[in-house]
This record gives structure tokens, C-alpha cells and sequence, in this order.
């Protein structure tokens, strides 16, 4: 049986911030000693979670575990640097009595620049709650279920409301939601919103990407914007909007040259800095410090690149990862590298493929902007017809020259599970050798990471990878 | 066999004499989805609108190759029905992105390159708001297009004004039976209800127009109340078994309001005659009772079962799910806390269509209505919570 543990107001987001993102910030100016202590200390906290280890496996696992290079970790420290401050404004605009605005977490926050209120991303302790320990996330799930969310809904948003109920994420004061990209968003948010009774504004979210979606998405665009006016009580900031959305630009740019970049052969960067940046993007694509964080990504990327070399030293197995990232298991990447020399060369949700914002003019800004929302990975690929899954898992095998591919099938995604068949064929014509995994991303009480590990395993033995 | 009987006849069946005929005489048969596109549109261009069906499923067996046993078990058994070619009959299918279960329709169909070759995907908002209005009026004219270039014949505006007729017409007959339902004593079931609006989902308009004439006459007078029933009004999304609200009837229920796909949500409002006819039907279809995919309208779900409640004198409510859905997951979440609030005892049931589990339901029907016979005041017992499988226990 599960324990209810009791906790203080925030507890599990405090302690990223002031006790693992600030202290990872400052350690991280001199990435060398730390670097070397996690690969010293890595059989301590490798395997298994225990007492001793608790409250850092996690998130030493989550930065390589001593397997990430120093200068890809200096780059990292920025990334930790606009999580923390991003968390904190939350909070502290909560306890100052300040607005709050919960944004989901398929799309982003840029537009709350421009009004200058903290945003909070409702999802971000399914990553973050996992470095308290591991039974944390599960927790504040099964919290969720207790009081009547359905079981079967994605488990992703059933955090969110265990978390809203145990007192884990600032309240809101507003928030926004979408229709994408599963029902499960659809239900939870009218849920969020009937136990907050903050005011909510959902995107309706198009089913193709035809030009039609793409106005009738910007017209929602402009609603929104209504919306935080009026119940913010300010104009909207064009300044800030420009801004923010040119280091959106930026952020694209680097990180859609690194995507660029794991094409080639061996592949110079590794998945989990695409994911991490994807946390990022999804918590704290607001901070300057994003941009200095993808900058650093892509130099250290270009520079193994141009010099021919890849992110492990013997490549040896090439994967596409499709379906949702793991969140309780962010070292696979790491040890799929380490143990296999299998490299995810891209993913369902690391990989960019945007759009640039043009922020020459106010109402350029808001069409791109709505663009690039429905281009955000997850969103983009489960919002519309089979298609959007499949054509791009196909253009990333023959671009990414895929040797196999990981299916994650998360329990959350019906869609998923309805084109299974498809996607299953789509794959088999293609000869592409395919691990479907039965797991939820966000509880691992489902699939253990001891269970993942070995279905893997035995997926490139079979192969003769390993 | 009286009216009532033909109906429940027709509604336990995938195809019907009526339809049969109507083939026969050369009338083409359009299958769609959901209760957001518009019957008009597609009476207007020629075809008898057939709303999809489970009715007459052999299994799952081959739909389970292409849905996954966390997929609900109406599109495992719809799909079943289509690999079995049991849906032959139709000359064109619109499907619609109502769930995400319902939306893979679309793509499995088009995979399993099933009949027939005219397969559109109808594209409902999930908002009630002017954006979406505008949206629905364009999806609407959208599929007006796509069956024109298809079927090659030029859509009618003044047909179109007819169809708009005959379906007021239909669903203001719907409302005069509806109606019957506040009565003490009841003159119809609510299952002997629900049985007429899902045959006439499957029937030419005309031909229901004037079977409805005769279930209104036959009606009157009638008195099907049972003492010491409970009235209740039953939420939902897809119920297709009648034998299941027969189930709550014999259990000690009488239902005497709804919220369901072919129920209330079928004929509430009619489409305005005034305005421009594509517009005034993306209006009607966007603003009639709505399902838990409309993202910001769960306030207006609350009162009207609450208003139902009140006019009806309605004492208890059953909310139904079908297993593995979302939606009404979320759904049900907020009517356990909503009417725990308001006092009014709520069973919460989840079922799957055609799982035989019967007596298991019988059960706890049964329970739930002796308990809300029995009350004099509402206990926390008695709003029973689903999905409840994680019990916690304190530090």
C-alpha cells in the first residue's frame, strides 16, 4: 500500500529550487570536480534508489550520472539556472498575492512575458517531483486517483491535480489550457478549473494544419490575449512580446541545428540534453538564460561534430524513442549509451520542428506564435490524423538513419493505442526492428525502470546487438 | 406489436425494413458519428443520415486487432461490425474527432481500406464561443463541398431549408414525448424513450416524423409507472443497450431525465428558421446540451441537470461511463463533488457495452435505490466513488 506522506506547502518544488537547481547552479561554474565526483560516486546511485541516496539519485542521474561531459553540463547549469528562477517567481508571486497563471504543459508561457505576471507549468513536478524520491510522483498520482480522477486518465495531468490537492504547485489565479493533445487534457482542466475556480481559457486546438487551422488557432491566439487583458487588468507588452519571442527564435535556431547535427554519423549529441531543453522550453522558455543554454548545447555539439566525433565512442545502435519521454527514467539515454552504445538520435518531443516568428509586427507575432504552439512536440504530432505520427517517425528514421526504434506506449495515450495497428504496419514495411514498450511515463509502478532495462536488454540481444 | 414495440425492434438492430426499403428504391445512406454533425446537411444532399451503431455486434475479436483493449469497447465493437462488413449498406461515412477513440476511427478505417470510398473527417470545435461558431459554420460548408465533389450534384440551399424542417419538426415531436416525462404517473419508460430515439437515428425522417405522430396518440393516457420507483436522471455519454436501461427500470428506477447522446442532446434546440441556414445550424449543433469534449461549458452541464432535477422531480442520479474514457471520467469527477454538495445521491457506474455483467450492476442498482428510498438525509456513504483502486493510509 501506497504511504500519504504529509508535506509543507510546496515542499517538493522548494526543494528543487533551493536545494538541487541552485545548488547544481553553483557547483556547476566548475563542472570538472563535479563531473568527476558523479562518475566516482555513479556505483553508489546507479542502480537502485536506497536511503542513502535518495533525495540525489534522480537528479544526478538526470545530468548523465558522470557520463555527461563536462562543457555539455556547463551548458546545463544554465538550464537549471531559468528553472530555478522561473519556480521561484512562481511561488513568490503566490505568496506575495500576485497573479499566477498555470499553463499547460503542451504549450508555452511566452505570452505571459509580455503581460510581466509569473507563469507555472502544472505539469513540472512529474520531473521535478521525482527528485524528492521516487515514490513522490506515484504519490501525488494515487493522491488523485483517492479523491475520484479516473485511473485511466493520462497520468501526466493526474500528477497535476494530485499536486494542486496536496498542496505541491502555487494556486492559480488564472489558468490556460488546450484541447491537445488527448482527451485527458480536455477532462483534467475542466477538472483544475472547477477545483480552483481560477478563470481558464482553452485553446481549441485544430485537427489538421491546413491554413483554416492555422487562422482559426491565431483567432484563439487573440482570444487569449483578451483574456489575460482583461483579467489581468494590463495591456498586452508588444516589447516584451518581441523580446521574448527573438530569444524563442534563437533558442529554435540552436537547438534545430543540433537536431540538424545527431543526423550525422556517429551522432555528436546526446538525447537527453534534446529533453532537457524540451523541460525547459516547457518550464522556463521565458528566461534569458534558455538561450545561453541552448547556445552552450550547440556549441558543444558543433564542436564534436566538426571534429568527427560522436556522443559515445563506439556507436553501435542508432534508436528513434517515439511516444512520450519517460519522466521517472531520464537516465535511459545515458545508459543506453553507456551499456549498449546506442544512441537516441531523436524523439517525440526533443526534436524542433518549428517555425521562425516573425516579430516584426504585433499581428506577425501572434500568427507565428500560434504556429509554433501547434509545433510544440507531443502537440504537433498527436492532435490530428495518424499521419502526423507516422510521416514524421518515417522522416526521422530515413534522416536520422534509425537501426530501431523504442515505442513508448503510454497508458494515457488512447490515441496512441488506437493507431497502434497502424503505426505497427507503418513500421513492419519498413523492416525497422521496434521495441513496443507497455509502460506509463509518469508512474512507475506500472513498468519499474529495473523492468524497462531488462525488456530493452533483451530487445538488442534478440537483435544481435548485444 | 404496438408502436413503442416497433421502435424498440428497430433500435435492437443495425439495419431496418425501412431501410431496406429505402435502399431499395434507390436512397443512398450516409453513416456518421456524433451528435455534433448536423442530420440537415446530410438529408439535404440526398442521403438517409444513419447514426453509427454497436447493435447486432458478434465481438470484439476483430476490432481488437485494430483498437487496444484500453480503447472503450463502443469502437472495438464498431469497427468489429465494420471489418465484418456489417455496415455494407452505407454509401458514405463522416467521422468526427468526438474522443480519442472515436477520432482513430477515422485513420483505421482509411487503413483497413474498409467501404465506402466517401470517408470525411468532420472537425466539430471544442469550445462554445463566436471563434467556434464561425469555425463549425466553415467545417459545415466544408462537408457540403467535399460531398458535392464527391457525389457530383450541386448542394441546395432551398433543400436544405426543407431538411431544417422535417428535423425541428422531428425533434419538436421529441420534445412533446419528452415532456410526458415530468408527468406522475409516467406514460412512457425512459428506456421505451431512448429506444425511439436510436431508431429513428436509423430511419428516413419522413417516415419517423409520422411513426412519432402515432407514439404521441398511443401515449396518451398510458400509465407505465411502477410504485415506489425512483425517478432518476441518468448521465452519459454513449448508452446503445436498451436492455441495460431496462435493467435500471426493473431495478426500482424510473428515468425521467437525461443528458445523453440520444437522448436530450439529440433534440434540445431547434435551428432557427430566421437565420442563414449553415449558420443557424452550426449555432443549434454548438449549443445544444453538451458533451464533457466542449472544454468550457461544464457550468451549463451542472444547471441543466440540476434545472432537469428540479422540474422533474428527479431524487437521484446515475452517471454512467463507459470504461476507459476520458472524458466522461472527468466528467464524473466533478458531478460526485457538484451534487455531494447539492444532496442529491449519485451512482456512479462504469460499465463496458455488452460485457454480460448483469447481475453484478443488478446489484448494485438495487442497493443504490433502496438506500435513496430509505434516506432521510445524504451521507457520505451514499455518493459512492469511482476509481477509488488506491486506498491511502495515514503516516
Amino acid at each position: 500500500m501506497l504511504k500519504r506522506k504529509k508535506l509543507k506547502k510546496n515542499k517538493l518544488l522548494r526543494f528543487n529550487i533551493y536545494h538541487r537547481l541552485n545548488l547544481l547552479y553553483w557547483m556547476l561554474r566548475i563542472p570538472w570536480p563535479v563531473y568527476l565526483l558523479m562518475r566516482l560516486f555513479r556505483p553508489l546511485y546507479e542502480r537502485k534508489e536506497n536511503f542513502l541516496n535518495k533525495r540525489w539519485r534522480y537528479g544526478l542521474l538526470t545530468f548523465g550520472g558522470g557520463l555527461t561531459p563536462p562543457a555539455e553540463m556547463k551548458a546545463m547549469r544554465m538550464g537549471a539556472k531559468a528553472l530555478r528562477d522561473s519556480m521561484k517567481g512562481a511561488v513568490k508571486a503566490e505568496k506575495k498575492g500576485e497573479h499566477v497563471v498555470w499553463v499547460e504543459w503542451i504549450l508555452n508561457a511566452e505570452i505571459l512575458e509580455a503581460f510581466d505576471v509569473a507563469s507555472f507549468n502544472t505539469e513540472t513536478l512529474n520531473i521535478f517531483g521525482n527528485t524528492y524520491g521516487e515514490e513522490y510522483p506515484p504519490m501525488l498520482i494515487a493522491e488523485a486517483e483517492a479523491q475520484g480522477v479516473p485511473v485511466e486518465n493520462c497520468s501526466a495531468v493526474k500528477l497535476s491535480v494530485g499536486s494542486y490537492m496536496m498542496n505541491q504547485i502555487p494556486d492559480p489565479t488564472l489558468i490556460i489550457a488546450s484541447s491537445h493533445p488527448c482527451d485527458s487534457s480536455i477532462t483534467i482542466y475542466q477538472t483544475l478549473e472547477y477545483l480552483t475556480g481560477a478563470p481558464t481559457f482553452s485553446f481549441d486546438t485544430p485537427y489538421w494544419k491546413d491554413d483554416d487551422s492555422y487562422a482559426y488557432f491565431e483567432e484563439n491566439m487573440w482570444n487569449c490575449i483578451s483574456f489575460l487583458e482583461e483579467h489581468i487588468e494590463k495591456k498586452i507588452d508588444w516589447g516584451k512580446l518581441k523580446e521574448v519571442l527573438d530569444r524563442v527564435n534563437e533558442i529554435n535556431h540552436y537547438l534545430g541545428e543540433v537536431c540538424e547535427m545527431n543526423r550525422a554519423i556517429p551522432c555528436p549529441g546526446t538525447m537527453i540534453s534534446l529533453l532537457f531543453s524540451w523541460v525547459i522550453r516547457e518550464v522556463a522558455i521565458r528566461s534569458p538564460q534558455a538561450v545561453d543554454m541552448a547556445r552552450g548545447l550547440y556549441d558543444v555539439t558543433r564542436r564534436r561534430f566538426e571534429k568527427g566525433i560522436g556522443t559515445v565512442k563506439d556507436e553501435r545502435i542508432r534508436i528513434i524513442m517515439w511516444f512520450p519521454p519517460i519522466g521517472f527514467f531520464t537516465y535511459i539515454f545515458k545508459w543506453l549509451e553507456h551499456e549498449f552504445g546506442a544512441v537516441v538520435v531523436a524523439d517525440f518531443v526533443g526534436h524542433i520542428s518549428t517555425v521562425h516568428i516573425d516579430t516584426s509586427e504585433p499581428e506577425t507575432m501572434v500568427r507565428d506564435l500560434a504556429k509554433s504552439q501547434m509545433h510544440l512536440g507531443m502537440g504537433r504530432q498527436c492532435h490530428g490524423p495518424v499521419e502526423f505520427l507516422t510521416e514524421e517517425l518515417g522522416r526521422l528514421i530515413e534522416d536520422y538513419s534509425a537501426d530501431c526504434v523504442l515505442f513508448m506506449g503510454h497508458n494515457g495515450c488512447k490515441h496512441g493505442w488506437a493507431a497502434l495497428k497502424i503505426v505497427k504496419d507503418y513500421l513492419k514495411e519498413r523492416n525497422m526492428p521496434t521495441l513496443y514498450l507497455n509502460l506509463d511515463i509518469m508512474d512507475n509502478r506500472h513498468t519499474s525502470e529495473e523492468e524497462l532495462r531488462e525488456q530493452i536488454r533483451t530487445f538488442f540481444v534478440s537483435n544481435g546487438w548485444a | 406489436m404496438n408502436i413503442i414495440e416497433q421502435f424498440k425492434e428497430i433500435a435492437a438492430a443495425d439495419f431496418n425494413p425501412l431501410l431496406s426499403r429505402a435502399k431499395d428504391e434507390g436512397r443512398k445512406i450516409m453513416g456518421y458519428f456524433c451528435a455534433y454533425i448536423p442530420e440537415e446537411v446530410i438529408h439535404a444532399a440526398g442521403f438517409i443520415p444513419y447514426r453509427m451503431r454497436t447493435a447486432g455486434t458478434r465481438g470484439t475479436l476483430k476490432g481488437d486487432v485494430y483498437f487496444a483493449s484500453l480503447n472503450c469497447t463502443f469502437v472495438r465493437h464498431c469497427f468489429d461490425k465494420a471489418l465484418n462488413n456489417d455496415f455494407d449498406f452505407l454509401d458514405g461515412i463522416i467521422f468526427m474527432n468526438g474522443c480519442d477513440h472515436t477520432r482513430r476511427m477515422y485513420d483505421n478505417w482509411r487503413h483497413a481500406d474498409l467501404d465506402p470510398s466517401f470517408r470525411f473527417m468532420f472537425v466539430a470545435p471544442h469550445m462554445i464561443n463566436s471563434s467556434a461558431e464561425n469555425r463549425l459554420e466553415a467545417e459545415i460548408k466544408k462537408l457540403i463541398t467535399a460531398m458535392e465533389e464527391h457525389y457530383g450534384f450541386s448542394f441546395s440551399r432551398e433543400r436544405l431549408r426543407a431538411s431544417i424542417e422535417l428535423y425541428n419538426r422531428r425533434r419538436d415531436l421529441l420534445g412533446q414525448i419528452d415532456q410526458l416525462r415530468k408527468a406522475d404517473p409516467l406514460p412512457i419508460r425512459g428506456s421505451e424513450f431512448f429506444a425511439i430515439i436510436q431508431a429513428l437515428t436509423a430511419l428516413p425522417v419522413e417516415e419517423s416524423i409520422e411513426l412519432l405522430e402515432k407514439a404521441i396518440d398511443f401515449l396518451k393516457n398510458r400509465n407505465v409507472s411502477v410504485p415506489s420507483e425512483v425517478r432518476v436522471f441518468i448521465a452519459a455519454g454513449c448508452v446503445e443497450e436498451i436492455s441495460h436501461l431496462e435493467l435500471i427500470e426493473s431495478s426500482g428506477g424510473a428515468i425521467v431525465g437525461d443528458n445523453i447522446c440520444l437522448g436530450s442532446r439529440y433534440f434540445d434546440l431547434q435551428v432557427d428558421r430566421k437565420e442563414e441556414p449553415v449558420r443557424a445550424l452550426a449555432l443549434r449543433y454548438l449549443n445544444h446540451v453538451s458533451c464533457p469534449r466542449m472544454m468550457n461549458d461544464f457550468r451549463r452541464r451542472i444547471d441543466f441537470i440540476k434545472k432537469q432535477i428540479s422540474e422533474r422531480k428527479i431524487e437521484a442520479i446515475i452517471a454512467e461511463k463507459l470504461k476507459f474514457c476520458d472524458l466522461w471520467g472527468g466528467e464524473l469527477f466533478i458531478y460526485r463533488r457538484e451534487f455531494k454538495e447539492a444532496g442529491t445521491p449519485l451512482l456512479p457506474l462504469e460499465l463496458e457495452l455488452y460485457s454480460g455483467s448483469t447481475g453484478q450492476i443488478k446489484t448494485r442498482l438495487q442497493a443504490f435505490f433502496e438506500q435513496v428510498r430509505n434516506r432521510h438525509e445524504i451521507s457520505d456513504e451514499l455518493i459512492r466513488t469511482a476509481g477509488s483502486n488506491y486506498r491511502f493510509s495515514e503516516d
